[in-house]
């Protein structure tokens, strides 16, 4: 199907439920396709091809929303999707925050938008070959390399025409070092570019240093005892904090009014090194909602200091917050002045931590985990890779006592971050 | 629904061919969102054209992979669905439950869910077969405040195999457990941090059950013990108290069927138990064709793939520790300073068999009386040191199926257990 019949496709649905009597609507049509070529323990495995498109409805009648998804894009079947759909919107409470997006505009394309298998194809060589000759004690369990090209257009009866057309490449790793009958913990690495082909693999994500890292985290040992300690945060961990500030600022916790952010905008929530930005140009991001807006850039943290919450439409309608769009990722957390070396090398006692296995931390921040593909630092200097020993703290307590951020960022696509600094972190 | 308000009404369909195929040592895969026959040609010339690329890489030994054939349906016959109508009228009706009963409570999240898999697979070994999973879920969050004014959160979920029509979750039914959530939320509200280090806990039924999955469950996966997982070199050796047997059950346990039934996985491989624990010894693992034969074994029919897109993977089915002969009070009156734990959140496996998961309810134990809530926490160690600490395992067993076990790609799994007690380290102060 051509950029010209995802168009035909989405016309047709909006007319289909209009003609249908809802009130307002919304169709969105997603084409998605992909290359991928994996590797599974150490040996290329597999190419995999995939092809699919996906119609996404969103109806309002009398106040009442409801929205539903088809991969069967016959007008049978819509037109069967569109009676279905008013049938529980019909069934639904009205709701006075229920709206589609008015009036707005974009043609985005970004990114590679042909594949090339034989990139592909060179990239998980170079994945192999840097396994064997840097890392031979690693076993690659999983890894891929993969192009992407995900064409969208969606239309609102407000008048909503919002279309993309965005490419980008993946490279992906998930795996062990092993000697002998001893065995390091799992680690992965990875993320989304537009130019796979700009740097030899392992120089995408920090996977050379992950590799090499696993192989001296074979031979482990717990920390030793309980004590209040520094951890210098990995961009993979820092991603952790990050995750859990933008849920506290989103309609769940703030409809619900589980956010304790909630009426904390203009205060200093965080070290005065933190700003987080967004960044939703990045590989595998476009810059628009679920909820058909533009998403322009947004400052959520600037110097520490909570710029503003991220309600949708929905969100802000309910809450009475201002409606702040925002796309499905890409956010930066702005690099610091500190070396990383430093980072470690003013850590008097803690960890420096690649990972922290954990559950979601609570709506307080409360949380605690193990930390994984890490090393214990004592005196300044980085010693033996860790193993059964866990971290405790608050969210929003680290995002406070944040001490150094690196300069140097690893670049994931959906996230760039630094390294972090954090003091006062519980040990056992 | 949260706090009322209706926030998703939505239903989702998705539908397509896949095909894969093995050539010259490597695996082609292609799958379309759309299935006619034209298609389907389409996609598995596509998966011949792609494993022939894969020969860019060198040529490569075929592997000689075991071939069981499995020829059936297995449609789920069930009530009639509820329709978007009921599950609204429920979810309103125990948020306004809730608001009634519950005079602390500051709001509600409320997810009822209907989830139905069908596929049929054929392969060129024989197998042709119509099979079928379907679950059904209602989580209920009840959110308060505690005395510094921060979010204290408490979850009941109820699942089960069926529609929500065959879910008991009306409110009648429900209301008992709705009033015991909401002492637990008091509690939660009052709680105190668990104190860190090695504990004496007794896990209730739910907790064994990820236990299960995520602590020997994940190490037990023949990708991950070919990709490292220590317990590779543990077959016939003791891995657990003689207390401990752990099986993923392919489709059936005690003559019943199970949440997640694996008649046939997705290479046509008929679904056999895996024993992966026999009275604390370690026995096997679950496996793919091509796993089964890099490690000369039985394949078990664990080759699972979630979306039409998806290639299989060795997956678990339902993983279970069986039930002992203990009872439940008898285990929490022999702890003299530790925990009674409840509920957890996620969790995540390592090769090491270290696992963590979260807890979001416990008690303190003193003496063998259940004290003070605990707050969130997360619990972890060594599977087979905790397995091996193991010193009493009751004789009840709940199966659960919420959720999804995430690698690569989700997957729907359920879990079960008895209530275990052991020695586990907690985080905390």
């Amino acid at each position: 199907m051509g950029a010209v019949s995802l168009r035909d496709t989405v016309e047709g649905a909006l007319a289909e439920m209009r003609a249908s009597g809802f009130d307002e609507a919304q169709a969105t049509i997603v084409a998605r396709r992909q290359d991928e070529v994996n590797i599974a323990l150490n040996e290329p495995s597999l190419l995999r091809s995939t092809d699919s498109q996906r119609l996404l409805l969103l109806g309002i009648l009398d106040g009442r929303r409801a929205s539903t998804e088809l991969t069967d894009l016959h007008a049978d079947s819509v037109r069967e999707g569109v009676q279905a759909l008013l049938a529980a919107a019909r069934s639904a409470p009205q709701d006075a925050a229920n709206k589609v997006s008015s009036g707005q505009k974009a043609r985005i394309v970004q990114g590679p938008q042909e594949s090339d298998v034989a990139l592909l194809t060179e990239k998980a060589r170079e994945l192999l070959e840097f396994g064997k000759s840097h890392a031979p004690k690693v076993i690659l369990g999983e890894a891929l390399a993969a192009h992407t090209l995900v064409r969208s257009h969606t239309l609102t009866s407000g008048g909503s025409d919002l279309e993309s057309q965005a490419g980008h490449h993946t490279i992906d790793l998930f795996g062990t070092a092993r000697e002998g009958q001893k065995t390091s913990s799992f680690a992965a690495a990875g993320g989304d570019t537009h130019d796979i082909g700009a740097h030899h693999a392992t120089e995408f994500f920090g996977i050379a240093e992950l590799l090499t890292h696993l192989e001296r985290s074979i031979q482990t040992h717990p920390i030793g005892g309980q004590f209040v300690g520094d951890v210098v945060l990995a961009p993979a961990a820092v991603a952790d904090l990050v995750e859990w500030l933008l849920g506290q600022l989103c309609d769940e916790a703030l409809i619900a009014g589980s956010s304790v952010y909630r009426d904390r905008v203009g205060e200093a929530v965080g070290s005065p090194l933190l700003t987080l930005r967004s960044r939703f140009d990045a590989p595998g991001v476009t810059a628009l909602t679920m909820d058909a807006f533009v998403a322009g850039p947004v400052e959520v943290l600037g110097q520490g200091v909570l710029k503003t919450l991220t309600p949708s439409l929905y969100g802000s309608l309910k809450t009475g917050l201002p409606h702040v769009p925002t796309a499905a990722g890409g956010w930066e957390l702005l690099a610091g002045d500190t070396p990383r070396e430093t980072l470690v090398s003013d850590t008097r006692k803690g960890a420096l931590v690649g990972r922290l296995s954990m559950g979601r931390p609570a709506s307080s921040g409360d949380f605690s985990g193990v930390i994984k593909n890490s090393f214990a630092i004592d005196g300044g200097k980085v010693g033996d890779a860790l193993s059964e020993t866990m971290i405790t703290g608050n969210v929003a307590r680290m995002l406070k006592d944040v001490l150094a951020v690196s300069r140097e960022r690893i670049d994931t696509g959906a996230l760039v971050l630094p390294w972090v600094r954090v003091g006062g972190l519980q040990f056992s | 629904m949260v706090d009322g308000n209706l926030v998703s009404n939505a239903r989702m369909v998705e539908a397509g061919a896949s095909a894969r195929v093995y050539e010259g040592g490597y695996w082609g895969f292609a799958s379309s969102s759309a299935k006619d026959g034209d298609k389907v040609r389409e996609v598995t010339d596509l998966a011949r054209r792609n494993a022939k690329a894969m020969s860019k890489f060198g040529t490569r030994k075929r592997l000689d992979l075991p071939n069981g054939t499995y020829r059936g349906e297995h449609e789920y016959q069930g009530r009639a669905p509820f329709t978007a109508a009921e599950c609204a009228e429920r979810l309103a009706a125990i948020h306004a439950w809730a608001k009634a009963n519950c005079p602390a409570l500051k709001s509600t999240r409320i997810q009822a869910a209907d989830e139905h898999h069908r596929k049929h697979v054929t392969t060129s070994g024989g197998s042709d077969a119509v099979i079928s999973i379907q679950r059904a879920l209602v989580y209920i969050h009840f959110i308060a405040e505690d005395a510094e004014g921060s979010p204290v959160e408490v979850m009941e979920t109820v699942t089960g195999k069926g529609h929500l029509g065959d879910l008991d979750w009306s409110l009648d039914a429900l209301e008992p457990k709705l009033a015991a959530l909401y002492e637990h939320l008091e509690a939660k509200r009052h709680a105190v941090p668990a104190r860190g280090g090695l504990q004496h806990v007794v896990m209730a039924p739910h907790l064994a059950g990820i236990l299960a999955h995520e602590a020997m469950g994940h190490p037990c996966e023949a990708d991950l013990v070919l990709g490292g997982s220590v317990t590779g070199d543990l077959v016939g050796k003791r891995v657990a108290s003689d207390l401990i047997t752990m099986v993923d059950f392919a489709h059936t346990y005690e003559g019943e069927e199970v949440v997640v039934p694996v008649y046939c996985d997705d290479e046509g491989t008929p679904g056999t138990d895996a024993v992966l624990i026999k009275d604390g010894m370690l026995t096997g693992f679950m496996s793919s064709r091509e796993t089964a034969s890099r490690l000369g074994i039985a394949a078990t029919g664990s080759a699972r793939a979630y979306a039409p897109s998806d290639e299989p993977l060795v997956r678990m089915r339902n993983t279970a520790i069986l039930p002992g002969k203990s009872k439940l009070d008898d285990m929490v009156a022999g702890i003299e300073d530790g925990y009674l734990l409840l509920r957890t959140g996620n969790g995540q496996a390592d090769s090491t068999t270290e696992f963590m998961f979260a807890i979001s309810l416990g008690y303190e134990v003193k003496n063998g009386r259940i004290g003070r809530a605990i707050k969130d926490t997360t619990m972890s160690g060594s599977a087979i040191k905790v397995l091996s600490s193991a010193d009493a395992v009751s004789d009840d067993m709940q199966w659960n199926s919420g959720g999804y076990c995430g690698k690569k790609q989700p997957m729907v799994v359920s879990m079960g257990g008895p209530a275990i007690r052991a020695q586990v380290h907690m985080g905390g102060e």
